[in-house]
């Protein structure tokens, strides 16, 4: 088991990602929030240098490109060994640290790797095709491009059985019709992964996702959201009004019948990104531990070295331990991930786990600062109000609990 | 012990409650335009002045509301009410009492005078202390001053005329007067109490006369922050019981898995425990207010109780109503998200209270030293 990030590959990668991190996302972060603004720029950057937002769909299909494959298959077995899987793990070692440098500027690079997921998983060939078409190149404003997983509803997160947006046969078309409430890049995707139920008398195995390009007609991007953190990454709303797809771009096979091609069919899914997430949770936790921990090295209260007072001290070390803690719960649950384990116990713990640490740690890291916190695009202030949201996206705190009390007994405790 | 209200308190509940409907609109605007929330502080400063906020604490002789002793539980009254409405908003009307107070309590009659004369002209004051230790103050042979360092960001302090200055210099405590024109005022738009109109104030050898220390008795100093603290956590218990009562509506409203979410019993809980915590915050800045206001000798105790106990009730309901409303708490359309980002001044603002009361029992063990410990069953 290698929780431990002892093989080269993890280190490299997050060698690499954490000085990405440090040189490029953290100067850019305070502007990007204060801005609310995409990182476009830093997008391209990390682009180029292989953080593509393709690059999930080329490890996980067989024709992809064979050194990714080689990444996350495990290249560095020697001979005569069994090869270990890196994915999921090399996934959450490079997430914390972006996150490290700025969540939302890392939601920014990665966001498109939510809508990528499924259509890696239940895609045919075709869609994937077709998703990464729609990533390829830049957008009409000179931007990279991006893709949204569109299946929250105003009136629906937690309860996704209970999905309103419609799908309904038309010949060789589907008819989508709907609305899509806090979509990750939903405004400037090229391409959107879109969920609709398209048979009620299945329930959950009615739900069905489908690969829409931007520009089908009656798929309209809606209104950009002004949040409370992550503003580097945006939100918005996706309408759709009589969206006409044709029947190939329902991801899985185009007869909606076969739970395993529905929504259920994206539980392993989320048992594979979840520890990906919680990993990003911990790299915010970490930036506002050493951020702390530097100014308690380094500053004296009235004339007395901060670190000689104890109840500093063991904040500190209360904070190590959390963030510790977490960590190997991401990395067990991703490690699961990799090795085709179930994992989904460990997934919710580690997301629900770090969530907590995440906004723990930065709210004691702020009261230890003081009124400094306050300053305009302080960075431990911008952490506190990244934190929060790992406590609701991609299952909610409750939901996650939920999960691991369902893994203890069997039911769905209300 | 009798907790009910007279009819005056009841009168100041209402008014408040009233006023503080307005003041959360207020709060919104200065949340969503640029102009640094300065039209949304003239215009609760202007209504405000209405109900003699920002007077009450001058005396009448010289053109404010005061007549016989403060009351701190009145204050606490409002506070309650006016967090209920919006922080920022409710900062910048509070920000005169503490200037006003010291000014009478501890200043020459001219001094005092010229101060509360231009109070109730319109003036603001505002008040800041200086816990960390960030500003470095020395005192010639002649007790004239000079001050160097950075203070804030200091809520009120954009439009203020005036501060009062907590800091300690190298003979101890030292509470200073001073007009905001000796130094160099930055406005800033933190995330939080955005109508607050707060200001960096930097000092590069400021020099002021000695006549500008008004006291530096550290028990003065302690009834100053006493004031300060108190009328904090009144007001973060105002913010979180407006956090419960939007949870508590929300959860009723929104329904996943066939149920309003209110009813899933984690939920039932983390309000349940809010709501307490509401509840328990309430009675103890009350309980301070009232020994402030006999001037009992455990009255700075327990406003030090009170903020440290309110602190931490403000950052847990605002960041429980966030978790509530979910996706939704996240974003601004909804009231919450504020919530969360006004909750950290009452933390921040004046030192970490934990911290304060850690530091105060470790010097003054002997104050904390109760009974002696039972004897070992033998
Ligand atoms: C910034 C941001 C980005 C997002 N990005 C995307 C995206 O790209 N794609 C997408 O599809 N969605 C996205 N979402 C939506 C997100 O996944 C949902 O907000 C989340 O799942 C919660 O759903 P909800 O907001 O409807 O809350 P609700 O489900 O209404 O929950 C409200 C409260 O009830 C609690 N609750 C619900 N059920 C239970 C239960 N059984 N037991 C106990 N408590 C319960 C919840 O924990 C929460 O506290 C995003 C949201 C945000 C804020």
């Amino acid at each position: 088991m290698d929780i431990f990030q002892d093989s080269p590959i993890l280190q490299g990668v997050k060698a690499i990602t954490h000085a990405f991190a440090e040189q490029v996302i953290r100067p850019a972060a305070a502007r990007h929030d204060a801005e609310e603004s995409m990182p476009w720029d830093i997008m391209e950057q990390a682009a180029n240098i292989g953080m593509a937002q393709t690059a999930l769909i080329d490890t996980m299909s067989a024709d992809g490109p064979p050194e990714a494959q080689a990444a996350a298959q495990g290249a560095d077995a020697p001979p005569g060994k069994k090869k270990r899987r890196y994915g999921r793990q090399l996934a959450a070692v490079g997430s914390e640290e972006l996150a490290w440098g700025c969540a939302g500027i890392m939601l920014a690079i990665g966001g498109s790797g939510l809508a990528a997921s499924p259509v890696a998983r239940m895609g045919t060939d075709a869609q994937k095709k077709l998703f990464k078409d729609c990533l390829t190149g830049k957008d009409e404003h000179g931007h990279v491009k991006v893709a949204a997983m569109a299946l929250s509803e105003p009136a629906t997160g937690s309860d996704i059985s209970a999905l309103k947006t419609t799908g309904v046969k038309d010949g060789d078309h589907w008819v989508l019709n709907g609305s899509k409430q806090w979509i990750t890049n939903g405004k400037s995707a090229a391409v959107f992964v879109v969920w609709a139920q398209c048979d009620p008398s299945l329930g959950r195995g009615g739900v069905r996702g489908f690969v829409v390009p931007r520009g089908t007609p009656g798929l309209i991007p809606g209104r950009k959201e002004i949040k409370l953190g992550i503003r580097a990454s945006e939100t918005a709303q996706v309408i759709l009004e009589d969206c006409r797809v044709p029947v190939e771009w329902m991801l899985g096979s185009s007869v909606p019948a076969g739970a395993q091609e529905g929504l259920s069919g994206t539980k392993k899914m989320l048992d594979a990104t979840r520890p990906v997430v919680a990993a990003q949770a911990v790299g915010i936790a970490q930036a506002a531990y050493e951020h702390v921990l530097r100014r308690v090295q380094s500053s004296s209260l009235h004339g007395t070295p901060m670190a000689g007072h104890q109840h500093l001290a063991f904040a500190l070390a209360e904070m190590e331990m959390e963030i510790s803690a977490s960590r190997l719960l991401v990395h067990r649950a991703a490690w699961m991930a990799d090795q085709d384990l179930e994992n989904v116990k460990w997934a919710s713990m580690a997301k629900a786990h770090a969530a907590r640490t995440a906004q723990e740690v930065t709210t004691r890291a702020m009261a230890m600062l003081g009124e400094e916190a306050l300053e305009p695009g302080h960075p431990v202030e911008k952490w506190y109000r990244d934190a929060k949201i790992y406590d609701i996206f991609e299952g909610t705190g409750q939901i996650q609990r939920r999960i691991v009390a369902k893994e203890l007994l069997g039911l769905n405790a209300t | 012990m009798d907790f009910s209200l007279d009819e005056e308190q009841q009168l100041i509940v209402a008014t408040f409650r009233r006023f503080a409907d307005e003041a959360r609109k207020l709060g919104q605007h200065a949340d969503e335009s640029d102009d640094s929330g300065a039209g949304a502080a003239r215009t609760a400063l202007a209504k405000a002045a209405d109900l003699g906020v920002g007077i009450d604490a001058i005396p009448e002789a010289a053109g404010g509301m005061l007549s016989g002793a403060y009351s701190h539980t009145i204050r606490a009254l409002r506070g309650l009410e006016l967090g209920r409405g919006c922080a920022g908003v409710a900062a910048l009307l509070e920000s005169n009492v503490e200037p006003a107070l010291a000014a009478a309590r501890w200043a020459s009659p001219e001094v005092a005078a010229a101060l509360h004369g231009a109070l109730a002209g319109g003036a603001l004051a505002t008040t800041t202390h200086d816990a960390l230790g960030r500003i470095t103050i020395t005192t010639a042979a002649s007790g004239d001053l000079t001050l160097d360092g950075t203070l804030g960001p200091v809520p009120a302090l954009a439009d203020a005329a005036h501060i009062v200055i907590s800091a300690r210099d190298a003979a101890g405590p030292v509470v200073i007067l001073a007009p905001t024109s000796a130094f160099t005022i930055t406005p800033v738009f933190p995330s939080g109490w955005r109508a607050a109109r707060w200001a960096r104030l930097d000092a590069k050898a400021v020099r002021l006369p000695a006549a500008a220390v008004l006291t530096r008795d550290p028990a003065a100093q302690h009834e100053l922050l006493s004031w300060y603290k108190l009328s904090l956590a009144a007001r973060a218990i105002g913010v979180a019981d407006f956090a419960m009562q939007c949870s508590a509506g929300y959860s009723q409203e929104r329904v996943q898995f066939n149920q309003p979410i209110g009813s899933f019993e984690s939920l039932a809980r983390m309000q349940d425990q809010s709501e307490t915590a509401t509840l328990a915050g309430r009675f103890l800045v009350l309980r301070a207010a009232a020994a402030l206001d006999a001037g009992s000798p455990d009255a700075a105790e327990l406003c030090s109780r009170a903020r440290d106990f309110a602190a931490g009730v403000v950052r847990r309901a605002s960041i429980d109503a966030v978790q509530i409303y979910g996706g939704y708490g996240f974003v601004r359309d909804f009231p919450v998200e504020k919530l969360m980002r006004d909750a950290r001044a009452f933390e921040v603002l004046a030192g970490d209270e934990a911290l304060t009361r850690v530091l105060a029992r470790r010097q003054d063990a002997a104050t904390y030293a109760g009974a002696p410990a039972p004897a070992a069953r033998s």
